[in-house]
């Protein structure tokens, strides 16, 4: 891992900036920094919210569906839970699956999609149509019928979300390798007699995982929203679990007595995707030369 | 044109055909005893195995998997998708009910994210860079990150129940369209509108612009020769997958306003493990997005030469002539 990529050119619409660089321009466009402070606020109180507030799943039948006030900031629940304790709850879980779905999906994605731009042949044939097939099938419909033929639950929501998310990642790191294999470092290091294993892993692996993580991150937004409509559906966590989707359902039951019990998981899912939209959209900005 | 369409029909053709595979696979996967689960619908707690046997023969769950698959395929072509495990009756009839009432959401949510999306983006694109635009861009970002299901049940708690503003009657019929359609719109207009803010303002800084706007064309004939003709190839394109799309957000629009279309129906039908109805639902969904994909891509073959010539040059190489 000692090779130096050279920044070079030479395959247009493949390269991008060094990591260390665009992370400097990130830092200087106003909707990254937004976009980072809404989330690491987001973070932290999924963090250090269990430490603020009650149980998520502590019910008080004397107290429900009481009003926010200074003992339950957001009001209790149909059970006497109380709503902060939930939607900081909620917090953990929305985020955890969101993490767990980009990991998955870039680790296949990176894997799939460099192994079948190195590989080349009959292998690559095969995987590039799976991923054109899948990249034009809708992908809501396509988590609906995962989850609804394997049956609701949180760890099928995720499967679907991963079965759905990878195709992309792995169709932007097979073109990049493809790139990279006819790159004059690439070239050099190959004549040099340096060995195959070492030449992927030195100068084609760092940038394709780049690649593959900033769709990703351009993917993040519609990951968290997928999450959140489907467990609204009532497809995702099961109860008594707490999740903004399917707290969000759950209100519904009480929206003429209680209309209090929508702004938690509301704002939640809201400043979530807010943050995920701001950071890809700089991402975009800063790594797509026709938007500069 | 002729040639490079018939081979873009057999691809989706064959992208349908994978699909109804894809979806059979899952189904091996999926856990459970489907002839227990309908009994246990059916209010038989503790079935004798016969019964068991008596119901796998009559579900068409008996015998090897691929014998099974072709002959569903074989009834799916003639449009019979089977009978729902839940009430008995044919899949297809309970889909055509139900159809009419998701059409009538997804066409008028289409024809208002269009419009909503045209008006934003071409006012965002014309002032780009004025405040205008700045005001655009945030509402924009608004209506992407706020997801349907939440304006549905703010407009249901707030201006409905709270506010008394209106009653939201949800019978399926066009005249009771316009909250849900208003709902499912607003995250397809705003995606849209970015899109063409996007690519008219590329359009509007290509070279040969500043060509025709130095040999003296009008602005008028600028923008409806030489800037809308290449901004809408992308926009089209967005618009015809996404019209797609909100067949598969409607499940959630019409769950949160009790619409009855096939999106509540299918969620309801997952709820309760009707298998059949689950995969018709997804036939259905792909198809349709498949179709408007293909309709997309003749379109702009239509629209724009270059991807023609690019195929007939691949299949057809003329020989140069040269002139003597």
């Amino acid at each position: 891992m000692t090779a130096v990529v050279p920044a070079a050119g030479g395959v247009p619409g493949v390269d991008v900036a060094p990591p260390a660089g665009l992370l400097r321009t990130l830092s200087r466009h106003w909707g990254f920094r937004v976009g980072a402070l809404l989330a690491v606020m987001l973070a932290a109180l999924a963090v250090i919210g269990p430490l603020l507030a009650h149980g998520p799943n502590v019910t008080d039948y004397a107290n429900q569906l009481a009003s926010p006030g200074a003992q339950h900031w957001l009001g209790t629940d149909g059970a006497g839970r109380d709503e902060f304790a939930r939607t900081v709850a909620g917090a953990r879980t929305t985020l955890g699956a969101a993490v767990v779905v980009f990991a998955l999906t870039t680790v296949i994605g990176i894997t799939v999609g460099t192994a079948a731009g190195f590989l080349g042949g009959i292998f690559d044939a095969w995987v590039s149509r799976l991923i054109d097939l899948l990249l034009g099938l809708p992908s809501l419909v396509l988590a609906l019928a995962v989850v609804g033929v394997l049956g609701p639950g949180f760890s099928h929501l995720i499967l679907a979300m991963t079965l759905t998310g990878w195709a992309g990642l792995a169709k932007v790191s097979r073109s990049y390798t493809i790139g990279a294999r006819q790159r004059p470092d690439v070239t050099a290091a190959r004549m040099a007699g340096i060995r195959t294993a070492r030449i992927f892993t030195g100068h084609v692996l760092p940038g394709a995982a780049v690649q593959a993580l900033i769709a990703a991150t351009l993917g993040l937004s519609d990951t968290i929203l997928g999450l959140a409509g489907l467990s609204f559906l009532g497809l995702g966590v099961q109860p008594p679990a707490a999740e903004w989707g399917s707290m969000l359902n759950d209100s519904q039951l009480y929206d003429t007595v209680a209309p209090w019990l929508v702004i938690g998981p509301g704002l939640g899912i809201i400043v979530a995707v807010t943050a995920a939209t701001l950071i890809s959209d700089a991402l975009r900005d800063c790594t797509d030369p026709s938007r500069a | 044109m002729l040639r490079s369409s018939a081979f873009r029909i057999g691809q989706a053709l064959v992208t349908l055909w994978v699909t109804s595979v894809l979806v059979w696979a899952l189904l091996l996967l999926a856990p459970g005893d489907p002839a227990r689960t309908v009994l246990a619908a059916r209010g038989v707690a503790d079935p004798p195995p016969a019964l068991i046997a008596a119901t796998r023969r009559q579900l068409g769950l008996s015998g090897p998997v691929v014998p099974r698959y072709w002959h569903w395929l074989e009834r799916a072509i003639h449009g019979d998708f089977g009978t729902s495990w839940q009430t008995g009756r044919p899949v297809m009839e309970e889909f055509a009910a139900r159809l009419p009432a998701t059409a009538r959401l997804t066409l008028t949510a289409m024809l208002t994210a269009v419009t909503l999306a045209l008006v934003l983006g071409l006012a965002s694109a014309a002032a780009a860079g004025t405040w205008i635009d700045g005001v655009i861009r945030t509402v924009t970002v608004l209506m992407v990150v706020i997801p349907g299901f939440l304006i549905g049940l703010f407009v249901l708690d707030i201006l409905v129940v709270h506010l008394n503003l209106g009653r939201i009657v949800s019978d399926g019929s066009w005249s009771t369209v316009g909250w849900p359609a208003a709902t499912l719109a607003i995250g397809a207009a705003a995606c849209w509108a970015r899109v063409l803010r996007v690519s008219v303002l590329e359009a509007r800084s290509a070279s040969y612009l500043l060509v025709s706007q130095a040999r003296g064309a009008s602005a008028l004939r600028r923008l409806f020769v030489h800037v809308l003709p290449n901004a809408v190839a992308p926009f089209l394109t967005v618009v015809g997958l996404g019209a797609a799309a909100l067949l598969g957000g409607a499940p959630i629009v019409e769950t949160v306003y009790s619409w009855p279309g096939v999106g509540q129906y299918t969620v309801q039908a997952i709820d309760a493990r009707d298998l059949p109805v689950v995969v018709t639902y997804t036939m259905l969904a792909v198809a349709t997005y498949i179709v408007a994909s293909l309709l997309i891509d003749l379109a702009l073959a239509a629209i724009d030469p270059r991807l023609r010539r690019q195929r007939a040059r691949r299949t057809r190489q003329r020989p140069v002539r040269v002139a003597t």
